[in-house]
């Protein structure tokens, strides 16, 4: 039987201990279905170590994703809190905070409390309703405190309102762990009637914490985007390292294929620039590998680059800070223009879509407002409109899709991914939800490459728990070990989330799921290849 | 006393007026912000060369906007349940909204004794879906487990004198004016043609209650959230895709703020600079070798 839970409120958010809010157990967890209905359940995350809960911040749920010291005494603490009001002060300035300061404000002025956003969010279902990652949660604790120390409203009128917030050293804390339960995959934005985007909220949170107070996850911040901005990728792969791994392309290639060419690097003119989350070149070269027999067999002109910057699509800054998201997109486009190409592609990446083609939008001025579009589009007209001889029994297997939110809630892309898996996959099943209403894979805005202390666990076990669930059911007619199943996930960071998921849950082993990107199946299906493209290897 | 209910109900037309002005002057004045979009489907970025395609137009867009205010299909679609009583209150208020309207018009443009019971009708009905709607509101918000989280405790109290003021109007349209339109059109007349100033400044306590009522919701109105939905549709913000053209208004605008100073203080954004230069300069030299 569950045990009761402590009701939490707003109010509890600052609480002076260092007791977690919550600790979630197995049993709070939403239900799996076979074949791990039935296995016995574990709590999804480990405790910290006493000497990590004595050096950092964990008070919200007990998991550290920032690794955020403790202040050393009361002194800290205060300037700490005054430096998060003057943030706070900035982000709802329109001249401090101009690029989102219009849906941040439409965000905390329009919401009516109704919470028909709550039932969209994966990580509030899966966490089994935990009150603290209800969308609205962190939201609404804003909205509160911004009532009484921005807007400074009296005693009564807080009464009244609700905004007897306190401002204190642990809510800040907790703020800035709680920014980072939110995936950023907006599903609960889609859902909500009037058009209150509370996972922009979270992100607008990270921003203060980043841009103000120096405060964000290492992976995103020294070894993501500073460390693109200084080597080229946040993968640290350096542009000498990059021409290696493009000779391992070639053998790879001559080996699947039969044919040794040369990938196009560096070549002036080209019509196209392709450019890969280079995570890909360090854990899923197929992938690469792949795109480069596609637009070979279909005789694109195109390009790779090894100039630093562009050999890395990834942008960090799109999940928590505007300055190295303007930073990066600006590089990233500069490569493009030296380069004469006629536009930019961007391969199997989610965040690098919607960062570089939709957000960096309007700050891409004059000859920087570059031609740049989806690998979608693109990859559906080689494959729907004949210019690629492929037979579909290579792939006859079942294959469900994963829709990224980024390109596909966030952008709009829905059909091209399903109208070249109908084409070439004639065992495609869709899971449930999908499209515009599918569920992040729980590794969004950065996630999937976090993993500080119990992070990775939190992760595996209750943002991706959706995800798991989905995948499960979609199989569930075939999970029979004799058959290879396979998850396809056009989205490095989804892939690796739910890589992640897969394995801790031994399903490869146990049920044969496999997983991988899109581009693979086209090359899988084509009739010219020596050796079949998928391996059914694990990795 | 008159007096003072005088000059609070124009005080709070005036008032009214006032802040909605500023409302709109800021919500024109506002920064572009960047492209941050949701997607109901498909949309231009499944072509290649999206940007050769064109966006919707400004008509299919206020089309989607009036069909949006007038049947609530967000909520239809996202939250049933809550939609019954919200699409009761609302049709009842668009039409008790316009029924003041007429009664304004009415008053002044033509014969006010051969007013129908027609206009009786409307406003009763009206006023009945929108207390029906009302109370079915304020009874789901305080026992449904859901609507109550986070709702704060002053938005009950809006409720209940919502549901006063709708019995107000009642109470001075068949009591006070005995259900005669020719009557409620008499008074309504004096009040927008300023005249017979000494018969106002005794007024009767019924409608007099009613217009004090009505001020409040005035002075309230422009703070509420019914404003913020409008200024959506007026911002490019959700089910709306502009994308920046070369030369065309958003690359104007977005210019202006090129040339503000940032003022963020972490260490890596060297806060003062214009955001031109934060954008462009490196904060540390790229690491060109190749020992890495
Ligand atoms: S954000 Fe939207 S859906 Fe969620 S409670 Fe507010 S109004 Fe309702
Ligand atoms: S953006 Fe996604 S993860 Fe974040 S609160 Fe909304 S639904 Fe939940």
């Amino acid at each position: 039987m569950k045990a009761k839970r402590k009701k939490i409120r707003l109010q509890d958010i600052s609480l002076p201990t260092d007791e977690p809010l919550i600790t979630i157990r197995a049993d709070d967890l939403m239900p799996l279905p076979p074949p791990l209905a039935r296995e016995e359940k574990k709590d999804p995350y480990p405790s910290l170590s006493e000497e990590q809960k004595k050096r950092y911040e964990s008070s919200l749920d007990g998991v550290s994703a920032l690794s955020l010291p403790k202040p050393r005494n009361k002194e800290e603490e205060e300037k700490l809190v005054e430096r998060f009001l003057r943030g706070l002060e900035k982000l709802l300035s329109p001249n401090d905070n101009w690029l989102f300061w219009q849906p941040l404000i439409q965000s905390l002025e329009s919401c009516v409390r109704c919470q028909t956003c709550s039932d969209a969010c994966p990580v509030y279902l899966s966490s089994g309703n935990q009150e603290i990652y209800r969308p609205t949660y962190r939201s609404e604790i804003l909205r509160r405190i911004i009532n009484k120390y921005i807007k400074k409203r009296g005693k009564i009128l807080s009464k009244l309102t609700g905004d007897d917030i306190e401002l204190n050293w642990p809510t800040v804390a907790r703020l800035a762990e709680l920014a980072y339960r939110c995936s950023l995959c907006r599903r609960c934005a889609q859902r909500c009637p009037l058009g209150s985007d509370n996972g922009l909220i979270g992100r607008e949170l990270r921003k203060l914490f980043s841009q103000e107070m120096g405060i964000a996850p290492k992976e995103l911040h020294e070894s993501g985007t500073v460390q693109q901005l200084r080597v080229g990728a946040s993968t640290g792969i350096s542009p000498e390292a990059f021409q290696g791994m493009v000779e391992f392309m070639e053998d790879e290639i001559e080996e699947k294929w039969g044919r040794r060419i040369k990938i196009p690097v560096d070549k002036e003119g080209s019509d196209i620039l392709l450019i890969h989350n280079s995570g890909e070149f360090m854990s899923w070269i197929e992938n690469p590998v792949a795109f480069a027999i596609v637009f070979e067999a279909a005789g694109l002109s195109w390009t790779l680059s090894s100039e630093i910057y562009g050999y890395e699509a990834t942008n960090y800054g799109t999940w928590y800070d505007d300055v190295q998201l303007a930073r990066i997109s600006l590089k990233q486009v500069e490569v493009a223009r030296k380069l004469k190409v006629k536009k930019m592609v961007m391969a199997e990446c989610g965040h690098a879509h919607k960062g570089l083609i939709v957000i960096a939008d309007r700050i891409l001025l004059d000859e920087m407002n570059f031609p740049r579009e989806s690998f979608l589009p693109l990859l559906e007209e080689l494959v729907c409109g004949g210019k690629l001889e492929l037979d579909p029994q290579k792939n006859n297997f079942p294959v469900t899709l994963h829709d990224p939110c980024n390109f596909v809630r966030l952008m709009g892309i829905v059909e091209p991914q399903r109208r070249i898996l109908r084409k070439i996959c004639p065992q495609f099943r869709e899971m449930e939800p999908h499209g515009v209403e599918n569920y992040c894979c729980g590794g969004g805005s950065g996630f999937a490459i976090m993993s500080s202390m119990n992070f990775k666990e939190w992760r595996e076990n209750i943002s991706s728990r959706m995800k798991l669930k989905q995948i499960l059911e979609a199989f569930n007619d075939v999970l029979d070990p004799g058959i290879k199943k396979y998850v396809c996930a056009p989205c490095s960071n989804c892939k690796g989330a739910i890589r992640d998921i897969l394995a801790s849950n031994g399903l490869w082993e146990r049920h044969s799921i496999y997983y991988g990107g899109l581009v693979e199946l086209v090359a899988n299906a084509m009739v010219a290849m020596k050796k079949p493209f998928i391996d059914w290897e694990w990795h | 006393m008159g007096g003072l209910i005088l000059f609070i109900f124009y005080g709070s037309i005036l008032f009214f007026i006032l802040t909605t002005a500023l409302r709109v002057k800021k919500c024109i004045d506002a920064p572009v912000h960047l492209h941050w979009e949701l997607y109901k489907g498909s949309s231009i970025y499944e072509s290649t060369e999206w940007w050769t395609k064109k966006e919707i137009t400004f008509g299919e867009k206020l089309w989607s906007m009036v069909l949006d205010l007038l049947f609530l299909r967000e909520f239809y679609h996202r939250n049933r349940r809550f939609w019954y009583p919200l699409y009761l209150f609302h049709t009842g208020l668009y039409l008790l909204i316009l029924w003041h309207a007429w009664l304004f018009i009415r008053a002044v443009v033509a014969d006010i004794e051969t007013a129908s019971i027609f206009g009786w009708v409307w406003g009763t009905f009206s006023t009945l879906l929108t207390f029906i709607g009302g109370m079915a509101i304020l009874i789901m918000r305080m026992r449904d487990e859901e609507l109550k989280v986070h709702y704060p405790p002053v938005h009950y109290v809006k409720w209940v004198f919502l549901l006063l003021t709708l019995i107000g109007g009642v109470y001075a349209v068949d009591l006070h004016f005995k259900s005669s339109i020719p009557s409620l059109l008499k008074y309504v007349r004096e009040q927008v043609t300023f005249a017979d100033f000494e018969h106002k400044l005794r007024p009767a306590p019924a409608p007099a209650l009613h217009v004090l009522f009505a001020s409040v919701w005035l002075i309230y109105l422009p703070f509420s959230h019914v404003y913020q939905l409008f200024f959506r549709y007026y911002h490019y913000l959700r089910w709306d895709d502009v994308p920046n053209r070369k030369g065309g208004e958003i690359e104007k605008r977005v210019r202006e703020h090129l040339e503000r100073p940032v003022t963020w203080s972490a260490p890596h954004i060297q806060s003062g600079k214009q955001w031109r230069e934060v954008a462009s300069e490196m904060q540390q030299p790229p690491i060109l070798d190749s020992n890495r």
